[in-house]
Parts: structure tokens; C-alpha cells; sequence
């Protein structure tokens, strides 16, 4: 099951996030609580990602626009990686043939019929 | 963590602020988990650097260090949860790229990977754009949306408001979990040169019901029940998520007991559902008259029974 924390829950739970940074983070779009009638709700997701925007905004003095190019690059990241590592998965219940065949395009750098 | 936090910055006893803030600023490039999501050992080293960088950042406590009044220790969160163990989970808010799922042919798969790339080189200014035919999809935008119960469980049609004026007709399919993600194709950010527009990504929360829970497919409901209907059984009327249906509490029937209403759960998206689980919990009469006491009375002389006796066996007296 899902849980969801209030604004004031959030707040509570990650010392270095005060209320007008989190403000700030909403107004960027850096963070995409859940809307609700009775305000902004956020998941277990959520809470760590804000942890994370502030061991990015404390000592790199990251805010607005900046802050949020760099979050957006760090998401771009872990889609690629999970992508390889689909593909990774699919290629290792392949036959030892395909792998070779696939592991020879990989070393060499090759994009295949595409070029 | 009670190693030397300047040792564990890198930096001389008689560091400058701004000395200690670049040194941490480097171990957190090469530390922090979610920029080296594929080092292992990248979260125990960039908690150490944190702790250290806590306690040295703020000169009252760096002084207090330094005379020794405090120690290393205790500066570090225990319990912190990184973002990159949440990064790849299936249709989050923040994803950047689309998956591979539902993306139809297995066989058009990599074909599609490629595809999205040129895309990309196209947007940096490449041929693409000088042959005038750049296109691309539109973005996805996310909206929230929480639900009554009994709204996601049986489906339910609502709107929602979009941010920039307007709202949506959004059809919440029957069986909807929380946190479940429903997709509006082309209700997202208008697309580019003529290309779709995105979708509109709406994630359910599902407010709970005071009296419905739900487990998988079922859905679990205390029925509180008398002292003669426990004993001698009966027709009792119970609410499930579709109006209140008769269940037959079979004779005897002790606190805890769960009868089946099959096929009364959470609807399937194919048809067919889960079951509705009835846990019985005797109440007894708020006031104890005194015909009811002297019947037990009399009951336990006559009777006496110990439904505990057999959980001492083998037990230590």
C-alpha cells in the first residue's frame, strides 16, 4: 500500500528542507506532489528525491532553472540505465551464438544497419 | 562514524570554509549515489563525506570539534533511502525516457531505440532541421488525482482540472490500485512541426473507506455480530462495495472467523472478481442484565470448558 505525506510530514521528516525551499521546489517543478483537496500529497518516491535536491542545492549552491536541469539530466541517467539493463537481461537468456554476435557489435562500437 | 572528519574531507586541520565546502563539493561528484548509481560502494562513502561535512560546515559545531566537546559521532541518518532505489520504478513521475513497454511490436523494439535518438540529434540542429521536417512527440504532463474508495474499486467517471484552465473527463476503470498510473494519449503537451501531442499521466491516489479495506482482490470487512447469533447461527445482512447482500452465519461461530462471499471482491479488468472476506467479531450487549448473568452462571458450573488449556502445553510453567 502507497503512503502519502502531508506537506508538514515532509518537512518534519528531512531536516534541511524548510518550508519556502519546498515552495521553491514546487514552483520549479523539481517535485510533482500528488494534488489533493486537502494539498500537496507525497510519496516515499518523493521524499527521497527532495533528500537528494538538497545534497544538490546545500553545497553546490544549485536553485531554480539550474537545479532543475541538473535533476533532469540525473533522471535521464537512471532511464538509460534501467533500458540497458532490460536489454542486458534480454541478451543474456540468449543463445551463446547471439551473444557473441551482439558482444562483437558492442566492441567495435558499431550501430548496425542504422549507419 | 567516528573517523576524523577532516580526514575523511581531505583537508588540513586549519581548512578555510570555503576549502571544506570544495572538498566535499568533489566527494559528492564522486560519491553520491544517484551520480554513480553503479557503484556499490558509492552510499557508505558519501555518508561518511555527509557526517563530516555536517559537522564541519557550521562553525559552532567545527569549534566545538575542536575542543573536543563533541565527537564524530551521530551526525549520520541511518535510515536514508535513496532516490536511485526508486528511479527505475515502473511509470514514475519523473521518468524521463519512455520504457520499452507498450511500445506494440517486439520486433520494432530496437528499431524504435534508434528512432528516439535521431530524434535527439535533429533537435541539436542537425539536418533535421535544416531539410525543415524536425518533428517530435509532445511532452507527457502529470496530474494527480485522489479518489473516494469506492469510486476506484468500482470505477467511476470525474474531471479533473488542468492547470492552464480547462478540465478532463478522466474514466477510472473499475479495480483501479492506488498509485496506479491511467494514461490519456494525446491530452498531454502539444507535439512539435506537426508531431502528436503527448499524453496526460494521471496518478490515482485512493482515499480510504472507514469500513472497506482491500487486500489483492479482496475486500475485507469486520461484521460485528450479537452472542445468540453466534451460537445459534443465522441470516445476518452485510454491506459489500455493491449494496448490502444476506450471509448465513453458520452455527457456532467464534470472533475471527472469516466467511467467503465469492466473487463480491474487486472487480477484474476481464471480467469475473475478487471476493468480498467477512470477519465476524461478537459484541455483547452493553449492559449485562441479569438474566443473561445467571444463565452463564449456572452455564459455567455446568459446563466448564478452558479454550486455553492446550496453549500451555509444552511451555515452560
Amino acid at each position: 500500500m502507497t503512503r502519502y505525506l502531508t506537506q508538514d510530514e515532509v518537512i518534519a521528516a528531512l531536516p534541511r528542507l524548510t518550508r519556502p525551499r519546498l515552495v521553491a521546489f514546487i514552483a520549479a517543478e523539481v517535485v510533482l506532489p500528488l494534488q489533493s483537496p486537502s494539498g500537496p500529497l507525497f510519496r516515499d518516491l518523493d521524499l527521497a528525491r527532495l533528500d537528494l535536491l538538497c545534497d544538490l542545492a546545500d553545497p553546490f549552491d544549485l536553485e531554480g532553472d539550474t537545479l532543475a536541469l541538473v535533476i533532469a539530466l540525473i533522471d535521464q541517467l537512471h532511464a538509460s540505465r534501467q533500458q540497458v539493463r532490460l536489454i542486458a537481461a534480454a541478451l543474456a537468456a540468449e543463445p551463446a551464438e547471439v551473444r557473441a554476435r551482439v558482444g562483437a557489435c558492442l566492441l567495435v562500437g558499431n550501430l548496425g544497419s542504422e549507419t | 562514524m567516528s573517523r576524523d572528519p577532516y580526514a575523511v574531507l581531505g583537508v588540513a586541520k586549519a581548512a578555510t570554509a570555503a576549502q571544506i565546502k570544495a572538498a566535499y563539493r568533489k566527494l559528492v561528484r564522486a560519491s553520491h549515489p544517484d551520480l554513480n548509481p553503479d557503484d556499490a560502494s558509492a552510499e557508505s562513502r558519501f555518508k561518511a563525506a555527509s557526517a563530516a561535512y555536517d559537522l564541519l560546515k557550521d562553525p559552532t559545531t567545527r569549534a566545538r570539534f575542536d575542543a573536543g566537546e563533541i565527537d564524530a559521532s551521530g551526525a549520520e541518518r541511518p535510515d536514508r533511502k535513496f532516490y536511485r532505489d526508486y528511479a527505475e520504478s515502473p511509470g514514475h513521475p519523473y521518468q524521463q525516457a519512455r520504457g520499452f513497454q507498450g511500445q506494440g511490436d517486439p520486433g520494432d523494439i530496437f528499431a524504435e531505440f534508434l528512432r528516439q535518438r535521431g530524434r535527439d540529434t535533429a533537435t541539436s540542429g542537425g539536418e533535421g532541421f535544416a531539410r525543415g521536417d524536425f518533428v517530435a512527440r509532445g511532452p507527457d504532463l502529470h496530474f494527480a488525482l485522489e479518489v473516494p474508495f469506492l469510486d476506484a474499486v468500482r470505477g467511476a467517471k470525474t474531471r479533473i482540472t488542468l492547470p492552464g484552465g480547462g478540465n478532463l473527463e478522466v474514466r477510472i476503470p473499475p479495480g483501479t490500485a492506488p498509485g496506479q498510473i491511467l494514461r490519456l494519449r494525446g491530452h498531454g503537451g502539444p507535439g512539435f512541426g506537426g508531431g502528436p501531442a503527448g499524453d496526460a499521466l494521471i496518478e490515482i491516489a485512493v482515499r480510504p473507506h472507514p469500513l472497506f479495506r482491500r487486500e489483492g482482490d479482496d475486500i475485507v470487512i469486520t461484521l460485528p455480530i450479537t452472542i445468540d447469533e453466534a451460537v445459534l447461527g443465522g441470516k445476518v445482512t452485510t454491506p459489500t462495495i455493491k449494496g448490502p447482500v444476506s450471509l448465513t452465519i453458520p452455527k457456532g461461530a467464534s470472533s475471527g472467523r472469516v466467511l467467503r462471499l465469492r466473487g463480491r471482491g474487486v472487480p477484474h479488468p476481464g471480467g469475473g472478481a475478487g471476493d468480498q472476506r467477512v470477519e465476524l467479531r461478537i459484541v455483547l450487549p452493553h449492559h449485562i442484565d441479569p438474566e443473561l448473568q445467571a444463565f452463564f452462571e449456572t452455564r459455567r458450573n455446568t459446563h466448564p470448558d478452558d479454550p486455553r488449556r492446550t496453549l500451555f502445553q509444552g511451555m515452560p510453567t
